[in-house]
């Protein structure tokens, strides 16, 4: 009996751990190829903004080497400025690629670093489903696990951050999350050093790689208290956290952006408080064992005040001193959703910045929206250690993936999460036939099957909910219950659900998510062609090839890291946001007419102005329709040279038509959008200078540059790029009348008063006389 | 030490001997008929020859001289069709006249010769700046008359231009004009060495494109494919652009922009695939291909059109079945592929460098090109699952033109038993893994007895 059961064992052990590599593997390869769509579509290429910063620094890296990558000086950036890139970025996506492609060249495979760098991020799709996996193993049961794998595999959520191309922090940062998660609760559950040591060391990936790693220091010190105060203290979560707390600290002050902010800021004062308060719990832990009743209670007392009143001076002097920084405006803005509109018009300007919608939980969550709560009121029902842990998880993050749309990310891996949690008990109702037959097969008696599952469970190999022996009576009393017909028709429903989420997941990845955004393509209505509008890649390409290799172009601040990854060309702003009066300046230039923002460009030694222009084709993301932001960048910095409401007609609107208001249809960026553009008839029957964006005709359409002249303007006039001319070249610049004497000279007159005339020889003698007649 | 000096007498009583040979034989040149091909960006040329000894001896040897600059090929026929063989002579003295020997495999005391020259860079862009909208005006600078070592008794000259907008030309009689040609000559008795100039300014709109560096590699794989990658630099070397560019002019005015470049068609061999057309921003999606039946028909669009004075860079490849171009017999192989191959009409590459990268374990390499080029030295090149290394044969030739495209032939062992050494180490570095992994699982590395089960 015994070893007929062993032999069963180990073939179920077996065939659990195939499917188990079987999930894991298909949800990595298809994880994997639905991000795919873009390459397919369009090419292995970098998408959008930030991916082609981090492209650019991990080239550098490649090609210079780690060391000189930290102490990489960008002088192709905010110029006049320059940018320390080592101390300002997370390097731990530049270090990913880097190492990959280092590894591989090792191996004699020549792979290009940027298809390392477009191809990261689904590869790191497939380690975040097998982290998902593990984690949900640790807190419910293998089966969730493998349901959440599936779900992160091919969530929208997750997905929006992580298609090829988009080569971002973020697409190494859910791995590395979700791992530091596992680890940490796979050490709160053993209460061992090892997994706890783990857990910093991938913290540390965490913090190398984004700036997110905020999250998981709030959050662990956050479940630690909560247990504290529920009571669960317990000698493994000392140890475990005192662990985690000690060399995760130590490491993260390893990274340089990051610095001594561990001990310096309020976001990390949380994570210290709660590790002061747990090696406090632990001493009066122990001081109890120790001390009798009356003394312990005299001592709690004295020593509780004390200790509270100690800490709350310390952290006020400490703050006031300003040691300790308050919360940054960024963080600030995750509280009150309206702080950033009002003080930081940079950060509002993003529109990932911009609280969620309803619509978009939907759109990125599907069903699994609907399962969370379900899986969320099974962890709270059966609580212990780590499902406080979740529940915390899932709270958290669903308030901060309300407040900004960016942070739909964090929320994603908690709700596949609960979600594979909810589905995995529903099919574990519902699915209890094939078990009770299993069992008759087997010719075992009840108690013995119980056994071998409970052996089982302790192997976590078996596709099962946690509490098998007490879930096996509630079914056991309820099979009656439900009719064979019943659970086929529910299995049906949801496998139907499932079904409608995968499908729901590739639309969405294939519409919503997959377009590279620096290569266009629109349908043509007439003969159903793809076309492809290229301007983007060939503006840049123009400036890198046709300009001087050290000239200084002037675009608003979307564009500098295009702008320096692909036209290889110093810029003033770019995405890193850094310095706002900078951009400010910027945002003057384009909002001040021809002949001031002349005088800014060339304190700038601006050599190229490039405006991003949509009126031919209708593209909607322009510089004109962002215009108002530079307007409102640049008032706060010069609040007495631009206002608002100078670029509003009296009613209160933004056009461009010749209503607009005087100050729009004479500044800078109206002019460079539509110079010459007033004689461009689109349509035959339409008039010309008809604004295809703005649905309007433009209102200034006869007008010439001065100080510029158009150096470059792209196909479908996309991207349009002027060059500032140098003082000599336009027509006699007006000279103050204090400017207009002759410098005296070292020349001394030789004119005396005998010769105080000059005369000519031979002087030929004019006679005035009348016009000869022909 | 003394040997050395021999050969230097013996050498220089052969040089005296022959520039006395040479003036005594008397020579002439009968009848000169040079036609000027004007109308590219190229000087092309071509002289018909009779020349005759007026002693009646037979003419073994020509001496042909070129004054132009940048002369990129030279040819030479005799009257019966068959290749003359061209020699080039050392000459200290002037830099810009160079002397070329012409040896006749079948001596006659009159020949008749017709020769081919190119040469590039000599159609300058007068003026040198225009603005958008203007025209390109071209000059082109050259002899009146056939420099030549020998007097001449007849000659004529046709020059083809490109358009019939001629602004001004050499006006010595008797000359006549039409459309766009310019007849010179008959000119008769004109004697050696004479210098007058020939100059025309007129306008020229066809591409003015020099390729500043072309990379070319050629992949070999004895799996059945050759795989061929080009790095080309362009610019465009007509007038330069003067002011502001004109999008709106350019897109509606049909005059505005002609001589600028907006496409050109590269022929590839017909049996490419696989054809990519990039740079260093990806995909440059703006090109056509058209197969045809002997080649394929590339209409390649850079990104931006070529104004005078702009450049562009790209990449372009392709792969080619091996069995067209690579012949083997037992362990010897031979490769036989274009030195360089056609990138746009009437083009002009300032340098070209080919790199030739052959399978690993490859020995015994000999090459053979059908012009002189520069070698260099040998390297090796590690790519997928090599471990000693390909050899890279690299060689480069300043100043090409359409003419020097021409098949090279590489001549190497290979013993075919290497093919397997690739899947091989494939197959090995799997089977290691599989052990690896039997071996780990099976293994108890924990220092607790019960850990097995958990």
């Amino acid at each position: 009996m015994n070893r007929s059961s062993k032999i069963f064992n180990s073939k179920v052990a077996g065939y659990s751990s195939l499917i188990t590599f079987a999930v894991l593997l298909i949800a990595w390869i298809a994880g994997f190829s639905s991000r795919l769509f873009a390459v397919i579509r369009f090419e292995s290429i970098i998408h959008e903004f930030d991916p082609w910063f981090n492209y650019r620094a991990t080239a550098y890296m490649v090609e210079h080497g780690w060391y000189k990558f930290l102490n990489w000086f960008d002088e192709r950036a905010w110029y006049p400025l320059g940018r320390i890139v080592g101390g300002t970025v997370y390097p731990g996506l530049m270090i990913t690629s880097g190492s990959i492609h280092y590894l591989l060249h090792i191996l004699n495979i020549p792979v290009h670093i940027r298809d390392i760098c477009v191809f990261l991020a689904p590869v790191f799709s497939g380690l975040t489903s097998i982290s998902t996996y593990l984690l949900t193993k640790e807190l419910w049961s293998p089966g969730a696990g493998l349901f959440a794998a599936s779900f992160i595999a091919i969530v929208p959520g997750y997905i929006s951050r992580s298609v090829a191309g988009s080569y971002d922090n973020e697409g190494i940062a859910i791995f590395a999350l979700q791992f530091t998660y596992f680890l940490w609760v796979r050490s709160v559950k053993t209460g061992s050093v090892f997994w706890s040591a783990g857990a910093a060391l991938s913290y540390f990936y965490m913090v190398s790689a984004w700036g997110g790693y905020v999250f998981i220091i709030n959050l662990i010190p956050l479940h630690v208290f909560v247990l504290l105060i529920m009571g669960r203290y317990s000698p493994r979560l000392l140890t475990s956290y005192s662990t985690f707390f000690i060399l995760g600290l130590l490491f993260s002050m390893q990274i340089p952006f990051v610095g001594f902010q561990p001990i310096r800021t309020s976001e990390h004062m949380a994570a210290m408080g709660v590790f002061v308060l747990l090696m406090a719990v632990a001493v009066l832990r122990h001081l109890q064992s120790v001390l009798s009743r009356n003394e312990f209670r005299k001592l709690f007392i004295v020593g509780g005040l004390l200790a509270a009143i100690l800490v709350f001076v310390a952290v006020v002097v400490l703050t006031v001193l300003g040691v300790v920084a308050p919360w940054s405006g960024r963080f600030y803005s995750l509280w009150d959703t309206g702080y950033a509109k009002i003080h930081i018009p940079i950060i509002a300007s993003v529109s990932e910045h911009q609280p969620t919608t309803w619509f978009s939980f939907f759109f990125d969550l599907h069903i699994l929206v609907c399962a969370f709560p379900v899986g969320l009121w099974y962890c709270i029902k059966q609580v212990n250690d780590e499902r406080v842990f979740v529940v915390l998880y899932a709270i958290s993050a669903v308030y901060f993936a309300g407040v900004m749309v960016r942070l739909m990310l964090t929320l994603t891996p908690v709700v596949c999460m609960l979600a594979g949690v909810a589905f995995s008990g529903l099919l574990d109702v519902f699915l209890q036939e094939d078990a009770s037959k299993r069992v008759a097969s087997t010719t075992s008696s009840l108690p013995e099957t119980e056994d071998q599952e409970e052996s089982l469970e302790k192997k976590s190999f078996y596709d099962k909910a946690g509490k098998l022996k007490h879930r096996t009576k509630h079914d056991t009393t309820h099979e009656s219950g439900i009719s064979s017909n019943l659970k086929s028709i529910v299995i049906l429903a949801v496998l139907m659900i499932l079904m409608m989420f995968a499908v729901h997941c590739t639309w969405v990845t294939s519409n919503a998510y997959s377009s590279p955004s620096i290569v266009l393509a629109f349908h043509n209505s007439q003969d159903g062609s793809r076309n492809i509008l290229d301007d983007f890649r060939e503006a840049y390409y123009w400036l890198s090839q046709n300009t001087a290799d050290d000239a200084r172009i002037m675009s608003w601040w979307d564009y500098g890291y295009q702008i320096a990854g692909m036209a290889n060309r110093t810029t003033l702003v770019d995405n890193n946001t850094w310095n706002n009066s900078h951009i400010a300046l910027v945002g003057k230039a384009m909002s001040s007419t021809e002949e001031k923002s002349y005088e800014i460009m060339t304190s700038l030694d601006v050599d190229y102005v490039l405006v991003i222009f949509g009126g031919v084709i209708g593209y909607s993301g322009d510089d004109i329709n962002k215009f108002l932001w530079m307007v409102r960048i640049a008032e706060g910095e010069h609040p007495k040279d631009i206002k608002e409401s100078d670029f509003f007609t009296d009613r209160g609107e933004f056009r461009v038509d010749a209503e607009g208001a005087p100050a729009l249809l004479n500044c800078l960026m109206y002019k460079l959008s539509y110079y010459r553009f007033g004689d461009l008839k689109l349509d035959y029957r339409g008039p010309s200078g008809y604004d295809r964006t703005r649905n309007a005709v433009i209102g200034n359409k006869d007008f010439d540059l001065t100080y510029l002249e158009e150096a470059y303007t792209t196909e479908h006039w996309l991207v349009r790029i002027y060059r500032v001319k140098k003082p000599f070249e336009f027509n006699r610049p007006s000279l103050k009348a204090k400017d207009r004497l002759i410098p005296p000279t070292n020349f001394v007159s030789r004119k005396n008063l005998k010769r105080r005339k000059g005369f000519i020889r031979n002087r030929p003698t004019v006679i005035k006389g009348k016009r000869t007649l022909k | 030490m003394k040997k050395m000096e021999l050969s230097r007498i013996i050498y220089c009583v052969a040089l005296t001997y022959l520039c006395f040979s040479a003036a005594n034989a008397e020579i002439i040149n009968k009848n000169v008929e040079r036609v000027l091909d004007l109308s590219s960006q190229l000087v092309k040329t071509t002289y018909k020859i009779t020349a005759e000894e007026t002693t009646g001896k037979p003419i073994k040897e020509y001496v042909f001289i070129v004054t132009e600059p940048n002369l990129s090929y030279i040819s030479a026929k005799d009257g019966l069709n068959k290749k003359v063989e061209v020699q080039k002579i050392q000459e200290g003295g002037a830099s810009n006249v160079f002397s070329y020997k012409l040896t006749f495999s079948s001596p006659s005391s009159k020949q008749s010769i017709v020769i081919e020259t190119v040469s590039t860079k000599n159609i300058l862009p007068h003026p040198s700046e225009i603005k958008q909208n203007d025209k390109q005006l071209v000059k082109f600078v050259g002899k009146l008359y056939l420099y030549s070592k020998y007097s001449t008794s007849t000659q004529k000259t046709n020059v083809i231009l490109s358009s019939s907008n001629i602004l001004s030309h050499t006006q010595v009689k008797p000359f006549s004009v039409s459309s766009n040609k310019v007849f010179f000559g008959p000119y008769e008795n004109i004697g050696a060495q004479s210098e007058d100039e020939l100059v025309l300014h007129y306008e020229n709109q066809t591409p003015f494109l020099t390729v500043n560096t072309l990379e070319r590699t050629i992949e070999v794989s004895h799996w059945g494919n050759i795989a061929v990658k080009e790095d080309i630099q362009l610019t465009h070397s007509g007038a330069k652009l003067k002011g502001s560019f004109s999008r709106y002019d350019f897109q509606k005015d049909g005059r505005s922009g002609q001589s600028a470049v907006k496409s050109y068609k590269t022929y590839l061999p017909a049996s490419a695939n696989g054809v990519y057309y990039r740079d260093t921003n990806g995909n440059i999606s703006t090109s056509n291909m058209n197969l045809m039946r002997d080649f394929v028909d590339l209409d390649l669009r850079p990104r931006f059109p070529l104004f005078g004075g702009w450049k562009t860079q790209y990449t372009l490849g392709y792969n080619v079945p091996s069995y067209e171009y690579l012949y083997s017999s037992g362990n010897k192989y031979m490769l036989k592929m274009h030195l360089i191959d056609h990138i746009h009409d009437n083009m002009l590459i300032d340098e070209a460098v080919v790199n030739i990268i052959l399978p690993e374990g490859s020995t015994n390499i000999e090459l053979i090109t059908p012009y002189s080029v520069k070698r260099h030295q040998n390297d090796l090149m590690y790519t997928y699952l090599d471990t000693v290394g390909r050899p890279v044969i690299s060689f480069s030739k300043q100043n090409l033109v359409e003419n020097h495209i021409s098949d090279f032939t590489l001549k190497y062992s290979f013993s075919k038993v290497s093919l397997l050494q690739e899947p091989l180490l494939v197959i090995g570095f799997i089977y290691i893994i599989f052990l690896f992994t039997i071996v780990f699982l099976r293994l108890d590395l924990s220092i607790t007895s019960h850990s097995h089960k958990d």
